[in-house]
């Protein structure tokens, strides 16, 4: 990645962008390079090296969100066919943890990015709303894993489901009114006063502790 | 040929005498400052000159890896994130729980459940199994002790003579030697409490018990060739008040009786444990509970609390833990010794791994085992920090307290807080659930389904 000084300007300024410290950027930064084998870029492809993540069952879904330019931060929309290490780390950057010294402001903004990462992840089609049957979607990918369940249950709670995002958000529905998906706002006002940020990261290891005791 | 028979029974009997006197004045060299107290400074010498050995010895190995072209394996502790090993039901209930406040005996299908796989997902695409075991870059430093080498194929011929002269010292010097401190020091103990007990109760008698344990300890702590570093010894325990530390080996104990005068908190055990044990107690007033009262909490609870609230009496010594950790994190605290009520001091320790790994696991080896590979470790390198004292405030509860210590230990020490059950460790998480994981999942879901439509 070029001379050294140069590598620690690049880090520095992945570091203000994303929010990593350094030494975090230095160990995914090797990450990158084992999941893309050396190459400066990562396809869809590469995902499928990881075995552990054969086991997930929304594992398309996470792959896929790498790819959202929504997620990228980029003003097109679509899909981008490969990725770099910074656009690597802006996904990543969703799943940090919260800091002590946030203020309120930064906490409320963390929330709705780490939520909005979230609801792309439901609105396959990138329209801002979780239809009906997006959301069978993915409740037929989570529940794939049995192959007893029969796709009508799938579907029964699918539906259930809805109906009752439906009721918090819209309240009492006339019968003939129809539902059209749950758009952002919708979501966030599902999400009030549950503290979802506390879950949705991953935790970095203090790789200072194997210190000098001397 | 007559001659040489005289002769070869003289060098014998020379070689035989010298190596006595020399064992005798090693012996005494260690012992008398260890009697008073004072340290040579012998140890840290050993440990610098040991330090640049190993700086040698890990060039060498990096270098025939590259002369062979090939990437040396380093070994990553735990990865790079903090996984929690819950359960895939406990963790989705935890994440349900956090967040609606409908009953949780109707657990459907929820929102928040792509949480869980969302993470995990990400989790192995950070950092998995397989990937983590290879690197290619700079090794850490090698310490000489093939049980922590797994680059065998680069050690050129002069690295072999090194860590065959390395084997010789230890085993064949080194450890007699400690073998020998190890029984001075714990016949001492033994017999200089019972003689102490034997005094009638006053200042008389708990000068000498204190100075009797000092001692012994000391004696026990050169005999595995401890090099501990104190910090803020300022915020030593006092009397009536419980020192809490966080527990990697036995030899936790050792480390900080040595540097102060704590009253013991266990159980009966029997064998050498006992013996030491009951002479111990006539001195000095340790809490010792047959196996039959362990169980009973209230009762330990109660003679824990009588002690502390005689202020004459020692500061007890415990650890929250309950079980051996490695010496890389900090689990939960059991919150029986924060209920009582006396004054918390802390105490983190760490242990440089470099010179050889203090961390027992119990179900691996036994105590006879664990105490051989430390005894022919080079040494134990470790530090010490007292935490200033910390007392339960009036709105929380002894779990929360609890956490408190236990944050403040884990950030000393430089060691991640984490919050599940010490008790975790005897009982495998199976990575097999990864499969079994959308399984569990969808019977979760559709067996609460279909109890309700039933319903």
């Amino acid at each position: 990645m070029g001379s050294s000084h140069s590598m620690s300007e690049e880090i520095q300024e992945l570091a203000e962008k994303t929010g990593f410290t350094s030494e975090q950027i230095e160990h995914l930064h090797r990450r990158f390079k084992q999941l893309s084998g050396d190459q400066p870029t990562i396809r869809k492809e590469h995902f499928d090296n990881i075995p552990d993540l054969e086991f997930n069952p929304i594992r398309s879904k996470i792959v896929h969100a790498f790819f959202d330019k929504r997620n990228l931060r980029q003003e097109s929309d679509g899909l981008a066919d490969e990725i770099n290490f910074e656009d690597f780390l802006t996904i990543m950057s969703y799943f940090r943890p919260i800091e002590m010294n946030m203020n309120e402001e930064q906490l409320d903004h963390f929330r709705k990015e780490k939520l909005k990462f979230l609801f792309h992840m439901y609105d396959s089609d990138h329209d801002g709303k979780i239809t009906l049957q997006e959301y069978r979607n993915v409740v037929e990918e989570l529940l794939s894993g049995n192959p007893h369940l029969e796709k009508e249950s799938a579907r029964s709670i699918a539906d259930g489901a809805m109906m009752e995002a439906a009721s918090i958000c819209v309240g009492q529905m006339e019968p003939d009114q129809v539902y059209e998906g749950i758009t952002f706002e919708d979501f966030l006002k599902m999400w009030q006063g549950i503290d979802i940020e506390t879950k949705m990261h991953v935790r970095f290891l203090n790789m200072e502790t194997i210190a000098q005791c001397h | 040929m007559f001659l040489l028979l005289p002769f070869d029974s003289l060098v014998a009997n020379l070689l035989g005498i010298s190596l006595t006197v020399l064992f005798t004045l090693l012996l005494v060299f260690i012992i008398v400052p260890a009697v008073f107290g004072v340290s040579f400074g012998i140890r840290r010498l050993y440990m610098k000159t040991l330090l640049k050995i190993f700086q040698w010895a890990t060039l060498r190995i990096e270098r025939g890896a590259k002369e062979k072209n090939h990437p040396v394996y380093k070994p990553y502790a735990n990865g790079i994130i903090a996984k929690e090993p819950m359960s895939l039901e406990e963790e989705i209930k935890e994440i349900r729980r956090s967040g609606s406040s409908k009953a949780l005996d109707a657990p459907e299908f929820e929102l928040s459940d792509i949480f869980y796989f969302c993470r995990k997902g990400i989790e192995t695409i950070m950092d998995d199994e397989v990937t983590k075991r290879f690197s290619a870059e700079e090794l850490e430093s090698w310490n000489l002790l093939s049980r922590t080498n797994y680059n065998f194929q680069y050690i050129s011929l002069r690295l072999t003579v090194l860590w065959g002269l390395g084997v010789l010292i230890r085993y064949c010097f080194l450890l007699p030697l400690r073998i020998a401190l190890a029984f001075t020091g714990v016949s001492l103990l033994v017999i200089g409490t019972s003689v102490v007990g034997l005094l009638p109760n006053g200042r008389c008698k708990e000068f000498l018990s204190k100075h009797v344990h000092l001692m012994c300890y000391r004696i026990c702590v050169r005999a595995l060739t401890a090099i501990i570093t104190y910090h803020d010894r300022e915020n030593r325990p006092r009397n009536g008040g419980i020192c809490v530390a966080n527990h990697t080996s036995p030899i936790d104990v050792i480390i900080l009786a040595s540097d102060g005068y704590y009253a013991m908190v266990g159980q009966i055990h029997g064998g050498l444990m006992g013996v030491i044990q009951r002479a111990v107690v006539k001195a000095c007033p340790h809490v010792w509970f047959e196996r039959s009262e362990v169980k009973d909490r209230h009762l330990v609870a109660k003679r824990l609390t009588e002690h502390v609230q005689d202020k004459s009496k020692l500061p007890i010594l415990i650890f929250p833990e309950g079980t051996c950790i490695n010496n890389t994190s900090v689990m939960m605290f059991k919150k029986g010794s924060f209920e009582i009520g006396a004054t918390v001091y802390p105490v983190a320790i760490k242990y440089d791994p470099q010179f050889g790994d203090a961390f027992w696991n119990s179900s691996k080896y036994g105590m006879v085992t664990y105490l051989l590979r430390m005894m022919t470790s080079w040494a134990i390198v470790c530090s010490v920090w007292y935490l200033p004292p910390m007392t339960r405030q009036p709105d929380e509860d002894a779990v929360q307290f609890a956490n408190r210590v236990k944050s403040a230990i884990a950030r000393q020490g430089g060691l991640v807080d984490l919050l599940w059950d010490g008790g975790l460790k005897r009982e495998k998480v199976k990575d097999a659930f990864k499969e079994e994981q959308q399984k569990l999942y969808s019977k979760m879901i559709s067996g609460n389904h279909e109890d309700r439509s039933r319903s």
